[in-house]
């Protein structure tokens, strides 16, 4: 089996890739899913420290319940965050972040 | 053999995944986006799979790869986003989230392999009870539970059906005959009993963020 070390890694590599999407895309629904996408790295951390921590060949099911509980939330975090993006695709007439500047103007 | 198998498989997806990921930032139209987002989540729930997580994996493959990439590209269509046709991207920007992004990746690297079991193959909670020395209440204990773990530089502990049978109430005959991994009984059991109240707040937050997104993407009227 591969070491806990690895799958961390790959964690934090997906979650700095997301990280990275955030920080460079203007479009506001890809940066909605870049921040999708660092949920789920964080996800497989739990997941893996939860295999990782097992006793007597059982995991720990306490992360992984908490790995699901994530997922839930990041269901309805998306049902609201694209109903704003829709209400501001209303008000704007585009999805450019870069267009939400009136308290800069 | 098995397991080299599984290691040789979870380096596979992981490096897909981490393309499409890569994909998911660099493609410049939203639809491509996506795509590549579905595929880096199905490699996810692969590794998951990998990991003897199955429910999960599961949950990973119907929740996002479906439930959440359809309203994406749902929204996508109905608003007709157009691809970004010409360079918008500053190069200063791209350039301060690359050194962000590296040194957060470098950082949880340097975590990774320098935990305090990794290299000695001693347990990071046993280290830092040593160190703590039998001030902390429930040394004791932490020392014994801390003995039954496996340190992180080490391969995973591999899965017990055997164990998992008696956890679930089997006796040791029937235990001794189980073969398959009882993961989806075992995330239930603890679903369903430790973290029952929190489960059906969690059902709260769902009705409220269905009722949010109703509110939020009706039309307004002008009165």
């Amino acid at each position: 089996m591969t070491p806990l070390a690895h799958y961390l890694i790959f964690s934090g590599i997906l979650f700095s890739i997301g990280l990275a999407g955030v920080i460079i895309r203007k479009n506001i629904i890809v940066v909605f899913m870049c921040l999708e996408m660092m949920l789920s790295a964080a996800n497989i951390s739990l997941v893996a420290f939860s295999r990782a921590q097992g006793v007597n060949g059982i995991p720990v099911y306490d992360a992984q319940v908490l790995a699901l509980f994530i997922v839930a939330i990041a269901a309805a975090e998306v049902a609201i965050g694209l109903a704003l993006i829709v209400a501001m695709f209303r008000a704007r007439k585009s999805v450019e972040s870069s267009t939400l500047n009136t308290l800069k103007d | 053999m098995e397991s080299a198998i599984s290691s040789i498989l979870f380096y596979v997806f992981a490096v897909a995944a981490v393309l499409c990921a890569f994909g998911v930032v660099a493609f410049r139209n939203p639809v491509s986006s996506a795509m590549n987002m579905a595929l880096c989540f199905g490699f996810t729930a692969a590794v998951y799979f990998g990991m003897g997580a199955q429910f999960l994996g599961i949950v990973q493959l119907i929740v996002y790869a479906g439930a959440i990439l359809v309203l994406f590209l749902f929204i996508i269509m109905m608003l007709d986003v157009k691809a970004e046709e010409h360079a918008r991207r500053s190069f200063p920007l791209a350039c301060i989230a690359v050194i962000i992004a590296g040194i957060f990746a470098g950082f949880v690297t340097k975590v990774a392999i320098s935990l305090p079991g990794a290299t000695s193959g001693e347990c990071p909670a046993l280290v830092l009870c040593e160190s703590i020395g039998d001030l902390a209440p429930g040394a004791v204990e932490q020392d014994t539970a801390a003995k039954n773990h496996t340190p992180y530089g080490a391969a995973m502990p591999e899965l017990s059906p055997a164990a998992a049978a008696i956890e679930l109430g089997a006796d040791e005959a029937t235990a001794a005959k189980a073969t398959a991994f009882p993961d989806t009984k075992l995330l239930g059991k603890s679903l369903f009993t430790k973290y029952n109240i929190p489960f059906v707040i969690l059902s709260f937050a769902l009705l409220a963020g269905t009722v949010g997104a109703v509110a939020l993407g009706r039309k307004l009227r002008k009165n």
